[in-house]
């Protein structure tokens, strides 16, 4: 008896700790020379098997380019269209963005502990792309991360907050 | 081209010949999004060098598959001198198959003195040959072929729209075509009326021969599954080319069935 209440209460502890956990992303989009199109952005996780479990972030512009962001539209986006039309959002041009999310999964249940993998995809029409990739874990402790600069993306901040 | 002219491409091609022409449907596009429906076009040719084209295969028997496996032609076309193009409406959401129809074709093939290599004979079955070889034919054989030409492109979500018939050498992909991507690894079945077969050749050519010195062929053969698998390094468009060949016994009609698949996909970039 004392055993499942032990165990309850560290279920109900560790639940109270991934609500509080939280993602901060610190997106830089590089400046370009000549001809700019703003980039589309999607950002999300995969568990450890590469499975998408949360897109985190989508910078789009219309139904015919989503294909241009390839692995975001592979493996996400295309049998996805509720989750596209909830999380969308209008390109933004080159500079920082900070942006803040929960560590839940797309249906709104929090990602149990484990290793993920946060994907950022760049691609830029007339323009190049990056995809940067980053592990982590979810594991109670807070981390950071600092994604190199690529040519189209200056450096990015990546954190775990507890 | 004339047809006489496709038939001896098809008989070379089973000869082995060092001059075999590949054929092939080239997509514009594999994958596409789009909010409702979508045109896109595709090039029919034969030609040795992929993909660059060099003979206009017709699309007069140019066929979809749409998502829901209706069968559906192209809304238009063009025959020029070196390709077919066809404009192709994606009205649904799903994959489509597109190849070109074909029927079982019968050669016979025989030896003679005074004539250098395989002689062939077009549209000649086992029950026609004898009025057709000369005296003193030898190695006679008839060979049944098929060719299946094919390529499949997807709108939106994918769905397994593989319409197999059972019937000769076919392609059953257990990775999806728009899930084939570089360094992930891909697979497909090769069935043979409806069986998986092992033992079927398949050469994988990336785009772009022309511009290197190596074609650099990725070569498997399928297992005892009928499988095959392989990992694309690049991304690209690539062709595949698989061929089989196996005896028939009590046929009436040839002596021997074959199939060829040209298949064209993409690997998409990771």
């Amino acid at each position: 008896m004392i055993k499942k209440w032990v165990v309850l209460v560290v279920a109900l502890f560790l639940i109270g700790k991934a609500q509080s956990t939280e993602i901060e992303l610190s997106i830089n989009l590089a400046k370009q020379t000549g001809e700019y199109h703003n980039p589309y952005v999607a950002v999300w996780i995969e568990d450890d098997a590469g499975k998408s479990v949360r897109t985190l972030l989508l910078w789009r512009e219309g139904a015919k380019w989503l294909k241009d962001i390839r692995t975001w539209w592979r493996k996400v986006g295309r049998r996805a269209p509720e989750l596209v039309d909830s999380i969308t959002s209008a390109t933004r041009p080159a500079g920082d963005y900070r942006v803040n999310f929960s560590t839940n999964d797309d249906t709104g249940q929090p990602l149990a502990q484990g290793t993920y993998s946060l994907k950022i995809e760049v691609v830029r029409e007339n323009g190049g792309r990056a995809m940067l990739r980053q592990k982590f874990s979810l594991n109670g402790q807070a981390q950071s991360y600092t994604l190199k600069a690529t040519p189209e993306t200056n450096i990015i901040k990546f954190s775990i907050k507890e | 081209m004339s047809k006489f002219k496709l038939f001896s491409l098809l008989a070379l091609a089973f000869t082995g010949a060092a001059h075999a022409h590949d054929r092939w449907i080239l997509p514009t596009h594999f994958s596409v999004s789009a909010e409702d429906k979508v045109w896109i076009m595709a090039d029919v040719t034969a030609s040795n060098e992929t993909f660059n084209v060099d003979k206009p295969m017709g699309s007069d028997r140019f066929t979809i598959i749409t998502p829901n496996g209706e069968r559906s032609r192209p809304s238009s076309s063009y025959r020029g001198h070196r390709k077919s193009v066809v404009d192709i409406h994606l009205a649904e959401e799903g994959t489509y198959k597109l190849y070109l129809d074909s029927d079982v074709s019968y050669w016979t093939s025989y030896e003679v003195t005074g004539k250098e290599g395989t002689q062939w004979l077009r549209n000649t079955s086992k029950a026609t040959r004898a009025d057709k070889l000369p005296k003193g034919a030898k190695n006679v054989t008839t060979l049944a072929s098929q060719a299946q030409v094919m390529t499949f492109v997807t709108l939106n979500a994918p769905n397994d729209n593989y319409s197999l018939t059972n019937n000769g050498l076919e392609l059953k992909p257990i990775t999806h075509p728009s899930d084939i991507a570089q360094n992930e690894k891909a697979q497909l079945q090769l069935l043979f009326n409806g069986q998986p077969q092992q033992g079927v050749e398949v050469e994988i050519i990336k785009d772009g021969a022309r511009y290197r010195n190596d074609l650099n062929a990725l070569k498997v053969v399928s297992d005892k599954n009928g499988e095959i698998s392989f990992t694309l390094a690049d991304a690209g468009r690539y062709l595949l080319v698989a061929e089989f060949k196996k005896p028939l016994t009590n046929n009436a009609l040839a002596d021997e069935m074959g199939g060829q698949i040209f298949f064209t996909f993409e690997a998409v970039l990771n």
